[in-house]
């Protein structure tokens, strides 16, 4: 009889044999005595492998992660909330110099042609502007500003970086 | 009770909602599974705790980026196997692993056959086989037989071929037959 071999046995065992090879495999356990054997004893080693129960963490793992997770959200939300504090003081003063910028090139441009009431407003606006960005202020101004940008520029840094970690797993 | 029945995209779509609560029916779908898996590759009950937790915390994390293109438990193992060879990954454990590679599991059947072992209860001994394979053919035996998952999803999951894990699958089987024959509990167990 031709030797049958454990690879066929185990495939018999997990069923992925043709209707030909099953064949051939039961006449074999079926007329010898050391194939069937081998193959009763590679079925308990099946059966032992399937008998290994599972194993379980702590009994409050699972309160555990809701927690760490709700820690996390209120951590993300916090930060959140930040970096839209720093962008609207950004804003604003991205908003305040294009003001000044636009009041300079209208009062240079065109005086004559401007209404009282805009060249009023528009002279307040300029002027508290400009005193806002003159040179006692503009150090100052200058620094908050630096420091603002280095701040957010370090939480965007950071951000990305945990949102490239996540996604590489 | 009825959210216990729900499927695992339902409660994906439900925590993408917002409702985050949703998400401990998942974790408690699949911690004891996944716990079992780690502790087998990792070899002990606190890193593979651990481990655990940091996985459940990065699924959700990428809950997002979950497109449904496989299954929920095939992407959820994929990450729980990275993680642990991740951990595995440490000088001493990396050494270890390398010199018990899937071809060669002789040292274990040397190992549990010997005199040292003769005692033991044979549910301890196959215990402490599997606690010895090495980290893929443990993951490998989990799956299968724990998970019930198909060599496909396997293969999937260790990115390996299919070939590769019914080798793996097999090699594991005859060893701890190898085990049984030497041991004499042929009889015992039959």
């Amino acid at each position: 009889m031709k030797y049958l071999n454990d690879e066929l046995l185990n495939k018999y065992i997990d069923n992925e044999l043709n209707l030909e090879e099953k064949e051939l495999v039961k006449t074999s356990i079926e007329r010898s005595l050391e194939v069937r054997k081998r193959y009763e004893t590679l079925l308990k080693a099946h059966s032992l492998f399937k008998s290994l129960g599972e194993e379980s963490p702590s009994i409050d793992f699972t309160k555990l992660v809701m927690n760490k997770l709700n820690k996390k959200s209120v951590l993300a939300q916090q930060q959140k909330y930040f970096l839209l504090s720093i962008l609207s003081i950004l804003g604003v003063a991205i908003a305040g110099i294009t003001g000044y910028a636009l009041y300079q090139v209208i009062s240079s441009i065109q005086p004559s042609q401007s209404s009282e009431f805009v060249t009023t407003y528009s002279k307040d606006i300029g002027d508290y502007v400009s005193n806002l960005f003159g040179q006692k202020n503009l150090t100052i101004l200058g620094s908050v500003l630096s420091f603002i940008m280095l701040i957010s520029g370090y939480f965007l840094y950071d951000y990305q970086k945990h949102s490239k970690k996540d996604f590489s797993h | 009770m009825a959210m216990k029945n729900l499927t695992d995209a339902e409660i994906i779509e439900s925590v993408k909602k917002g409702n985050q609560a949703d998400y401990s029916i998942l974790v408690d779908r699949y911690k004891n599974k996944a716990f079992t898996m780690l502790k087998r590759m990792l070899k002990n009950d606190f890193d593979a705790e651990e481990v655990l937790m940091d996985c459940f915390l990065k699924a959700y994390n990428n809950l997002s980026s979950f497109k449904f293109e496989s299954k929920f438990s095939t992407w959820f193992y994929r990450i729980v196997y990275n993680s642990a060879l991740t951990r595995l990954s440490s000088a001493k454990r990396k050494i270890e692993n390398e010199m018990s590679s899937v071809d060669d599991l002789h040292y274990l059947e040397s190992k549990f056959s010997a005199d040292e072992y003769l005692n033991e209860e044979k549910s301890e001994l196959i215990k402490k086989m599997i606690n010895e394979l090495p980290p893929k053919n443990a993951a490998v035996i989990t799956m299968f037989y724990l998970e019930e998952m198909s060599s496909e999803e396997i293969s999937e999951i260790l990115q390996i071929s299919v070939a590769n894990v019914k080798v793996i699958l097999h090699r594991s089987r005859n060893l701890l037959r190898e085990i049984i024959e030497k041991r004499n509990l042929v009889q015992e167990i039959l």
